[in-house]
């Protein structure tokens, strides 16, 4: 039934991409809160992480 | 009850004119995902945010022709603009609107099923998602089916304007279903490979295009995260994309060029009080440039400011967005090549020309480009202004004019009837002309106008 309404072609090969995007990108988030971390361990500040911001103001 | 001729593509429904309103037609089958839109309060945040379009439902289905599904009256707009008249940071604007519905979506557990400009209007200084039937529930461990159709419609224009040039906006018209991958990697530079989002989103993208197909079924291990993921890298990737910065001849007109202070003053002067004496709601300002004639109507007129010049464009929309002014829409629209209809048998999307209508047209030092610059008839300049509006404060460059005097430099003068004789003359058989002055100390004449 939910094939229904798929009506544009998500293109070939667009899963495996995805998968291999969230991976990249999730290694590089990870290394961007990490060094966030460090940052506000030593100023003090609190850091908004980057997962933690929400994108609908 | 006929479909409007754009919207042939989701069998979700479908949107139709009636007595002058547009409605939206819900299928029963897609009723259940409209049910969570409205019951998850997915509908509500997204509306008082602004980011979504209004509707309420209409009863009475057999009034228009239905026995099932539902009926929406969505809030109205006045005019329907299209990417390709984006200016860059438009364009950036909608494509946040979508990750940002896409995202908020995802935590009321639905999911955007495409991603394209179309579903973007720009209403009251601010983009606005128009499709209502977009929104479909997420089923865990799907990845996100318009990812591509997000790259190729958002993504593309985005880069090219960005590594490449600001007009290659226009490519849009050639490809309004995205700009395919295959097109994008031979455009964009080589060096864009270097750009790790680029290089991800597009130019892997590409070498996969040819991939084989999956099996079907085996997509169920793309968790939520991974989405979320997704979803916000694209997002952190948009918001550092900047346009590519050209010099062009309409950067600072009126600052640098020799016209100055007193000009402006004086012509401002005159604008207001030509304007004063016509009746309107709405402006269409043509060659708007940085929109200094468009700024001078107040938040309760609508006024639509077109220039030629992206720069001037995308500038004037930094501006309105800042200053939070809400009456002014800036297109890029070229008048030598505007944007035509198109789209399945022609009908999908209107031209411009046959969009653009409004109380009053204002052509402010324009008339010498296209008579001077691009051999446009003085009587095709009235025949194509007519149509567009009742009203008409309109200014005539003469050949004395410095201006004039550099766009017949390097050409031979053919233009024997370019006078200000012959330009009453013209427009005096289409126009009522009310009112005529000299604009400060120049030769230039401002007039203002009504159509027979």
């Amino acid at each position: 039934m939910h094939f229904y309404f798929l009506y544009i072609d998500p293109g070939s090969g667009s899963y495996i991409l995805q998968m291999i995007i969230a991976a990249v990108l999730g290694v590089s988030f990870f290394f961007k809160n990490f060094w966030l971390s460090i940052k506000a361990f030593f100023t003090g500040k609190k850091v908004k992480k980057e997962d933690e911001k929400d994108s609908v103001e | 009850m006929q479909p409007h001729p754009a919207s042939y593509r989701d069998t979700s429904g479908f949107i139709f004119k009636q007595d002058g309103l547009v409605y939206r037609y819900v299928h029963p089958a897609y009723e259940m995902h409209y049910a969570k839109l409205m019951d998850s309060g997915l509908y509500d945040e997204l509306v008082k945010k602004g980011k979504l379009i209004a509707h309420s439902e209409i009863a009475g289905l057999t009034t228009f022709g239905f026995t099932e599904g539902k009926v929406l009256l969505p809030e109205q707009l006045p005019f329907i603009s299209y990417p390709y008249e984006w200016s860059f940071d438009m364009w950036k604007d909608a494509a946040l609107l979508t990750l940002q519905v896409a995202s908020a979506s995802l935590k009321k557990d639905m999911i955007l099923k495409d991603a394209t400009p179309f579903n973007i209007q720009f209403y009251k200084g601010k983009p606005v998602f128009i499709d209502t039937l977009s929104f479909e529930n997420y089923e865990a461990g799907k990845p996100w089916i318009a990812y591509r159709q997000f790259c190729e419609c958002f993504l593309g224009p985005l880069l090219l304007m960005h590594y490449c040039h600001p007009d290659t906006n226009k490519l849009f018209t050639v490809y309004p279903n995205g700009i395919p991958m295959e097109v994008l990697v031979s455009l964009l530079p080589k060096r864009s490979k270097w750009n790790m989002n680029t290089f991800l989103h597009i130019h892997l993208q590409a070498k996969f295009s040819g991939a084989k197909k999956q099996k079907p079924g085996t997509e169920n291990n793309f968790s939520k995260q991974k989405l979320e993921l997704l979803l916000k890298g694209l997002d952190n990737f948009v918001q550092k994309l900047s346009l590519k910065r050209v010099k062009t001849t309409w950067d600072n007109y009126y600052t640098d060029t020799i016209l100055g202070d007193d000009y402006l003053a004086a012509k401002t002067a005159l604008v207001k009080s030509f304007i004063s004496q016509a009746d309107f709601e709405n402006v269409i300002d043509l060659g708007a440039n940085d929109g200094h004639f468009s700024r001078l109507f107040d938040e309760g007129k609508t006024v639509i400011a077109t220039d030629a010049d992206h720069n001037c464009i995308n500038e004037l929309y930094l501006n309105i967005k800042k200053e939070g002014r809400s009456n002014i829409l800036p297109l890029v629209y070229n008048l030598t090549t505007p944007s035509p209809a198109i789209g399945w048998a022609n009908t999908e999307r209107e031209s411009i020309s046959t969009r653009l209508k409004a109380d009053l047209v204002m052509a402010l030092a324009l008339v010498h480009h296209l008579a001077i610059a691009n051999n446009v008839p003085l009587v095709l300049i009235a025949d194509w202004l007519q149509p567009m509006g009742d009203w008409l404060v309109i200014e005539f460059v003469p050949k004395s004019d410095e201006k004039v005097k550099l766009l017949l430099q390097n050409r031979k003068d053919i233009f024997d009837d370019y006078t200000l004789e012959n330009f009453r003359e013209v427009f005096g058989k289409k126009y009522q002309l009310i009112k005529e002055e000299k604009v400060g100390n120049t030769n230039r004449v401002l007039f203002l106008m009504k159509r027979n």
